[in-house]
């Protein structure tokens, strides 16, 4: 498969980058890992007259701790940067976990966050952890930059709230202040190189007498959007659960099934995939729970 | 212009920027062992190392692989030697009709390099993007598996 003709541009800086797509706006498209953009480019679903790669930016394919905020991550850090960073590993674990299972090893090493947020597909892998996790992404254009929850971000499949001259600068994930832990299980037909079924992430944190301060679980491929699941957050909020084996999980894990709006497809029924996001919901949330104990 | 660096060697290249790596590899520098295979990242036949690290390279623009050192099969064998793996796949029957070979022989490569003695399930986790399209995975792990212990 051929790719169709268009410019090329490597601009080395995010205001050059701005500038040249403020120019062409919707005539252009930026390319970060190629993994989504040259697919659809080859199958013909796209064929942006400009091409922007932010590749030979600096600076924008790491993960760092940032005083006081919390870690920003790069959008051009890869899905195998975020698998494999210690600094991930230890403080959001989740995405590590999301980020392990996406693609395959060959994809992962040039698939990047900030891709798999634009393309928005309901099936993302990093999108659940990072919207459990409170992400906030930051957008610039010639207006000048805005920040906004990860929640807002989504729109549609393949649709967001990034308008067509802002280019995604940064990934903002707030510093988490009690003991935490977050599970993410994705369900599919296969190991490698699967759209999931359903997946769901979670995240718990503690409050010092031991009750859950906070928790978010969120769901893809069950909506058309990667979707987080507030009823989810008010049941398990205050509660001092017993061990993992308290039945509130379970009653949180289906409010959770009762959130998604799932739809048949080739993949699976509405009704398998319903009732695996309580299945999965509930495993989750205990897997992150007996971590908690463990840290406890 | 761009300057590609193949497996240690400097390429001067005039070539169109909608240019995939693997066409460019193929049909400019007639290194013909990566393979083109789906043309979109599901199959690994076109699996080179960039920089160490195994990737599709039909989802590569040649023009993004400048500034990074690109390894083919081409590179694996020393002074007409085989490489270790190579010489593996060959002694384990791993090789069928040999398509998929030079990605699973590269990601395999890739593995060793960073973990020299990786179990079954590291290997198998390795070659997950890699498809054979004869189904021979089980001899293609058993020669990786013999390598690894040797190291």
């Amino acid at each position: 498969m051929l790719l169709p003709k268009f410019d090329y541009h490597a601009p080395t800086t995010i205001d050059e980058a701005c500038s040249m797509l403020g120019h062409y706006g919707a005539k252009a498209k930026i390319l970060a890992g190629g993994t989504d953009l040259l697919v659809h480019m080859k199958k013909r679903l796209l064929s942006p007259e400009q091409i922007i790669s932010l590749n030979k930016i600096e600076g924008l394919k790491e993960a760092f701790s940032q005083n006081g905020t919390g870690l920003v991550l790069g959008p051009l850090s890869t899905a195998a940067y975020l698998a494999d960073s210690r600094l991930i590993q230890e403080r959001i674990s989740v995405l590590a976990q999301g980020a392990s299972r996406l693609g395959s090893p060959l994809i992962r090493n040039r698939a990047t966050v900030g891709g798999n947020l634009i393309t928005a597909r309901p099936a993302s892998d990093l999108a659940p952890p990072l919207l459990v996790l409170s992400a906030k992404v930051t957008l610039k254009g010639p207006r000048g930059e805005r920040t906004l929850p990860l929640e807002d971000f989504f729109l549609g499949p393949g649709q967001t709230a990034v308008q067509a001259d802002e280019i995604l600068t940064k990934i903002l994930i707030p510093n988490i202040q009690g003991i935490s832990a977050g599970a993410y299980i994705k369900l599919g037909t296969r190991k490698a190189l699967e759209i999931s079924l359903v997946n769901t992430a979670c995240f718990l944190e503690l409050a010092q007498d031991g009750s859950i301060k906070l928790a978010r679980v969120a769901l893809g491929a069950v909506a058309p959007i990667p979707l987080l699941t507030p009823s989810v957050s008010k049941i398990l909020a205050g509660v001092k659960p017993k061990n993992m084996d308290d039945p509130v999980f379970r009653e949180a894990a289906r409010a959770a099934a009762q959130e998604s709006k799932p739809i048949t497809d080739h993949r699976g029924s509405a009704d398998y995939r319903r009732y695996m996001v309580e299945i999965l919901t509930w495993r989750t949330l205990k897997n992150a729970y007996s971590q908690l104990m463990e840290k406890v | 212009m761009i300057t590609l660096n193949v497996n240690d060697r400097e390429y001067d290249l005039v070539i169109p920027v909608n240019r995939t790596l693997t066409q460019v590899l193929r049909e400019n520098l007639k290194l013909t062992g990566t393979k083109q295979g789906c043309g979109v990242g599901d199959c690994g036949s076109c699996t080179i190392l960039m920089d160490g690290r195994p990737v599709n390279s039909c989802l590569v623009l040649a023009a993004e692989a400048e500034g990074h050192k690109i390894e083919t099969i081409e590179g694996l064998s020393e002074e007409g030697q085989l490489h270790p793996l190579q010489q593996a796949f060959v002694e384990h029957g791993s090789i069928q009709c040999g398509f998929c070979s030079p990605g699973m022989i590269l990601s395999a490569k890739a593995l060793l390099d960073k973990n020299p003695s990786p179990g079954e399930t590291e290997i198998r986790e390795a070659i997950s993007g890699n498809l054979c399209r004869c189904t021979g995975y089980q001899k293609i792990v058993d020669a990786i598996q013999s390598v690894a212990k040797k190291v």
